[in-house]
């Protein structure tokens, strides 16, 4: 399904943490935005739940940022390789 | 209401005498095993839960000084004759409902917890953050994906939920529902709920992707004269012309009429011509084969050793 790309901070309201936060977790490469071609860069709305995660880990498990954006891949990982297994 | 005693060090699984570092060693072993976002089984995020709320206990020295003494003296009149029973009524009897507050934010804390330490006392807050994503397996016979509808299904934490699904989804497609999954922390927005689609085998129809195979019989002058028979679709029925000279396993294609393709457009149907020979034959049947035997030089076996 197509979704409408988000603008960064609304992605940031939609995970529940603040603007500033969001573009920590952007430069350690936790998300890519989906497009560059404007002024603001704009992101998939799953994105937000993937900033939640990874927050949620970095704070419930005493991660620091690089930390929480491994957790997140490997998970990612993990579940493709769950589902291929299927 | 009951409220029942809980074994902090239990949860933690340390015993009573237990050093800060012990305490904090266990939790966070225990807190990486079932962290709901790396645990999947449904009883994770209680479990977490329980381990947050035994954890912010035992590693304040105040709070661990008074659950200590509360929980002997409650677990010493459990054993004594007659006793036992309910913390609640144990506390409103020893009065040690206004003891010493802790202020915290709002958290997701037993009643236990509350009692413990007062109305209010909630786990120690980090900020509003969004709620875990929600998923719940949608599974679809061919006809309803073709045709999109709703559905009544059992979400990962156990919610029943009436879900609408749309026209033309896809085996393996994951559609979400935006705010539906589990609530936020410190008042966070919802996770999203995501509805994973899986379609079933089918009878009649088998699928290829999003390519249908479906067989089709046909009588064996219909397949050496050529006709044009009714073939079943998703949708019901449709027209398909089999050639003249048309042998078994050839396939006739119904362009559009399999499953919706990623990013637009349809797969197709494949009819899959097998001919089929009337058991019993008449009299003057019977009569009509022996003579098409006879005037026929056809060899479906030429060329084979």
């Amino acid at each position: 399904m197509n979704e409408e790309l988000v603008e960064l901070s609304v992605i940031a309201r939609q995970a529940g943490i603040r603007v500033t936060l969001v573009r920590r977790y952007v430069e350690f490469g936790l998300l890519e935005p989906a497009s560059r071609t404007s002024e603001e860069p704009l992101f998939a709305p799953s994105a937000a739940s993937r900033l939640a995660k990874a927050e949620r880990l970095r704070r419930d498990l005493g991660l620091n940022y690089a930390g929480a954006v491994l957790a997140c891949e490997l998970l990612d990982r993990i579940r493709a390789l769950e589902d291929q297994a299927r | 209401m009951a409220v029942e005693f809980k074994d902090y060090y239990e949860v933690l699984g340390v015993p009573r005498g237990a050093s800060q570092d012990d305490i904090r060693r266990a939790y966070r072993k225990l807190a990486r095993e079932y962290h709901p976002d790396l645990n999947r089984d449904s009883d994770a995020e209680e479990r977490f839960k329980e381990l947050g709320e035994a954890y912010e206990v035992l590693s304040d020295p105040n709070k661990r000084e008074r659950y200590d003494r509360l929980g002997a003296q409650w677990q010493a009149q459990e054993r004594a004759p007659g006793g036992g029973g309910d913390f609640e009524e144990f506390f409103d009897r020893e009065g040690f409902g206004d003891g010493v507050r802790f202020e915290f934010g709002d958290g997701d804390v037993s009643d236990f917890f509350s009692r413990l330490f007062g109305n209010g006392a909630g786990m120690r807050s980090s900020g509003p953050l969004r709620g875990l994503d929600r998923e719940a397996l949608l599974e679809l016979s061919l006809e309803d994906a073709v045709a999109g509808g709703r559905r009544r299904l059992t979400v990962d934490d156990g919610r029943s939920i009436d879900a609408n699904f749309p026209a033309g989804v896809r085996d393996g497609q994951l559609i979400r529902l935006a705010g539906q999954g589990a609530p936020g922390r410190d008042g966070g927005p919802p996770g999203d709920l995501y509805l994973r689609v899986r379609l079933k085998p089918h009878s009649t129809f088998r699928r290829q992707g999003d390519d249908l195979d479906v067989d089709l019989p046909v009588a064996p002058w219909e397949a050496a004269l050529g006709a044009t028979v009714p073939v079943p679709t998703l949708t019901g029925t449709a027209r398909v012309k089999v050639p003249a000279g048309s042998s078994s396993g050839r396939r006739l294609r119904l362009r559009g009429r399999g499953l919706a393709k990623q990013g637009g457009g349809h797969g197709d149907l494949h009819a899959i011509v097998k001919i089929t020979v009337p058991k019993h034959l008449s009299d003057e049947q019977q009569e009509l084969f022996e003579k098409l035997a006879e005037v026929s030089d056809f060899d479906p076996r030429k060329g084979r050793s």
